[in-house]
C-alpha cells in the first residue's frame, strides 16, 4: 500500500497532524449540532440542497427556525462557517492560510454548484411518487448522492481541461482532510438512523444480525479474495473495493480506504462504481422482486436491503418494491399496510451500517500491526503513531449519539435526530468537496482507459454472481412466510 | 501529484496473499457461516412478531 499523501506542501511547521484537525473539527461539528437539544440551534443557518426542479426552491436554511434567512444567505453564512474554520486548520497545518482561502473560496463554489446540480430531479428522483410529484416521466434515479458524482465529474474537467485554474485551486485541494472530517460526523448520523429503527428491531433483531453476518463475514472475505486472487488487485485496491460491494457502499468503502490508509483516489473510485451500480441495482432488483416474489413481500423487502448498496438507492430500491408489489397483490385483493417492506429494508440496512466503524477500527488494527509493520513494530507507541486517529473519531460520535439516542426518551427523539441531521448537512458538504478535489487532482481519463474495467469487472462478478443470489437465499430463509399485516 | 496508475499497477506483480490475510478470510468466512446456521436454527424456534 502507498503511503502517499496528497497533501500541499507545508509552508510552517505543523502545529497539528491532519488526523487530529479532522477528529478537532468533527467533533466541533457534532457538539455543536448537539446543542439544537439544549434548545440552542447552533447549526440550523446551514444551506442545505433539497431535490429540485424549480432552482430557486432548491436552497434553504437546514431548520425551519432559521427560514427567513432565506437560502441564499444559509448559503454564504455556511461557506464563511467553513472557510473560517479549514483557514484555521491550514493554520494549524503551517500552510499559507490567505492562499489557502482565496482557493477554497473557488472549491467551494464550484463543490456546492455540483451538489447543487446533482439534486436536480432529472438526475435525483428516485421512486415513481418522487417522479409524480415533480411532473417527470424519466429521471437517471442517482439520489441525492449523484451529486458527488457532479462533483466529480466537475474536477476532472477543471483537471483535463484547465490545468492552469487546477493549480490555483491545489491549496485547498485536501481530500483527505475533508473525508476524514465527513466520516467523523457520519458516526453519529449512522448512531441516529440506526436507533430510529430499534423498535422495529425487537422483532427484526434475528434477522438484523443475519444480516450483519452475511455483509462483513461473509460476502466481505469472498469479495476481498475475488479482487486479490481472481483479478490480482492489491491490498490497498481490494479492501475499499470489498467493503463497498459488501457492507454499504460509500461511507464503507471511503472509511476503510481511510482505516487501511489507502491513497483517496482509491476509495472514491470504488464510491462512484458504487453508485453507477446502485443505480443499475436500483433499476433491476425492484421489478425481478416484483416478477417473482410478489407473494413473499418482506423477503422481497429484505432482499433489497442486503442486495443494493449505498443507503439511499437501498431505501430508494425498497420504496420502489413496496409499491410493485402493494400494487400486484392489491390486484389480486389483498391490501397489505403500507410501510412494513420499506420499514424492513431500511432496517436491514441499518443493521449493517452499524458496524461500519468496528470493522473499520479491525481492518485498522490489521493494517497497521501486520499488513505495514515497520521494523520497530514492537513498540506500541508506534503502533498508536500510525493508526489513523480519524476512526477514534468516528467511533466516539458513533457511540456518544447511539447512548443518547437509546436514553432519549420517545417524546423528543425527534430532537436528536434533528440536530444530528443539521450536523450531517455539514458532513455531505465535505464529502462533496472530497469527491470534487479528487477529480482535480487524478488523471482519472487513465484509470478509465487503462484499468477501470476491471475494477468494474470485479464490481460485476461479485454483485451479479454472489452478493445478490446469496442476498436472496438468506432473504428467504429468514423472512419466508413472514406477511406485513393487512389493511383492516 | 501522485496518481495511482491502476494499468501498471495491475502489471506489476500480484502482492501474495500474507498469512494474515488468509487467516482474517478463513476465520470470518468460518465465523460467518457457523453463525448463520446458528441464526437460521434460532429463527425457526423465534416466531416474527
Amino acid at each position: 500500500m502507498s503511503e502517499a499523501t496528497l497533501t500541499a506542501e507545508a509552508a510552517a511547521p505543523a502545529r497539528l497532524s491532519e488526523e487530529w484537525l479532522a477528529v478537532v473539527i468533527g467533533l466541533g461539528v457534532f457538539a455543536l449540532g448537539l446543542l439544537s437539544v439544549a434548545g440552542i440551534d447552533a447549526l440550523g443557518w446551514v444551506a442545505t440542497t433539497s431535490v429540485w426542479t424549480d432552482p430557486t426552491t432548491a436552497l434553504a436554511p437546514v431548520s425551519k427556525a432559521h427560514a427567513g434567512l432565506g437560502g441564499g444567505a444559509s448559503l454564504v453564512l455556511a461557506y464563511l462557517a467553513l472557510m473560517i474554520v479549514l483557514s484555521a486548520g491550514a493554520a494549524a497545518l503551517g500552510e499559507d492560510v490567505k492562499r489557502f482561502a482565496l482557493a477554497f473560496t473557488l472549491v467551494f463554489v464550484i463543490a456546492y454548484a455540483s451538489w447543487f446540480v446533482g439534486a436536480w430531479a432529472r438526475l435525483a428522483a428516485v421512486t415513481p411518487a418522487e417522479q409524480a410529484k415533480f411532473g417527470l416521466s424519466w429521471s437517471l434515479k442517482l439520489t441525492s448522492e449523484g451529486g458527488f458524482i457532479v462533483a466529480l465529474i466537475a474536477g476532472l474537467a477543471v483537471a483535463n481541461f484547465f490545468p492552469r485554474f487546477a493549480e490555483r485551486l491545489k491549496s485547498a485541494i485536501r481530500p483527505e482532510l475533508n473525508i476524514k472530517i465527513a466520516i467523523v460526523i457520519l458516526g453519529a448520523f449512522i448512531a441516529v438512523t440506526a436507533a430510529g429503527k430499534l423498535n422495529l428491531a425487537s422483532s427484526l433483531l434475528l434477522r438484523g444480525v443475519a444480516a450483519i453476518v452475511e455483509a462483513y463475514l461473509i460476502y466481505w472475505p469472498v469479495v476481498y479474495l475475488i479482487a486479490r486472487k481472481g483479478f490480482g488487485f492489491s491490498r490497498e485496491w481490494s479492501a475499499p473495493l470489498a467493503s463497498g460491494i459488501s457492507i454499504c457502499g460509500v461511507a464503507a468503502a471511503i472509511a476503510t480506504g481511510g482505516a487501511i490508509r489507502a491513497r483517496p483516489q482509491v476509495p472514491v473510485l470504488v464510491s462512484s462504481l458504487v453508485v453507477i451500480f446502485a443505480v443499475v441495482e436500483v433499476l433491476i432488483l425492484p421489478a425481478l422482486a416484483n416478477a417473482f416474489m410478489s407473494h413473499e413481500p418482506l423477503v422481497a423487502a429484505a432482499w433489497m436491503g442486503l442486495a443494493v448498496k449505498t443507503d439511499g438507492a437501498a431505501v430508494a430500491a425498497g420504496g420502489i418494491t413496496q409499491s410493485l408489489i402493494q400494487a400486484s397483490a392489491a390486484a389480486d385483493g389483498i391490501n397489505y399496510q403500507p410501510g412494513w417492506m420499506l420499514s424492513v429494508t431500511a432496517t436491514v440496512k441499518v443493521f449493517i451500517d452499524v458496524f461500519i466503524g468496528v470493522w473499520a477500527f479491525i481492518l485498522a488494527t490489521i493494517w497497521t500491526n501486520h499488513i505495514n509493520p515497520r521494523a520497530d513494530k514492537a513498540k506500541a507507541i508506534e503502533i498508536w503513531r500510525r493508526f489513523p486517529k480519524f476512526i477514534l473519531g468516528f467511533v466516539a460520535t458513533f457511540a456518544i449519539a447511539l447512548v443518547l439516542a437509546l436514553a432519549t426518551p420517545a417524546g423528543t427523539s425527534g430532537k436528536l435526530a434533528a440536530a444530528i441531521g443539521e450536523a450531517n448537512v455539514l458532513r455531505v458538504i465535505f464529502f462533496t468537496l472530497t469527491f470534487f478535489a479528487i477529480g482535480v487532482m487524478s488523471n482519472f481519463r487513465k484509470l478509465w482507459e487503462d484499468g477501470l474495467g476491471k475494477l468494474a469487472a470485479v464490481y460485476v462478478v461479485s454483485l451479479f454472481g454472489f452478493v445478490i443470489w446469496v442476498g436472496f437465499v438468506i432473504s428467504w430463509l429468514f423472512f419466508a412466510g413472514v406477511k406485513p399485516p393487512l389493511v383492516s | 501529484m501522485p496518481t495511482p496508475d491502476l494499468s501498471d499497477e495491475l502489471k506489476a506483480a500480484p502482492e501474495p496473499l500474507l498469512p494474515i490475510e488468509k487467516k482474517l478470510i478463513g476465520s470470518s468466512l468460518g465465523l460467518g457461516l457457523a453463525l448463520l446456521v446458528l441464526l437460521v436454527f434460532a429463527n425457526h424456534l423465534i416466531p416474527f412478531n
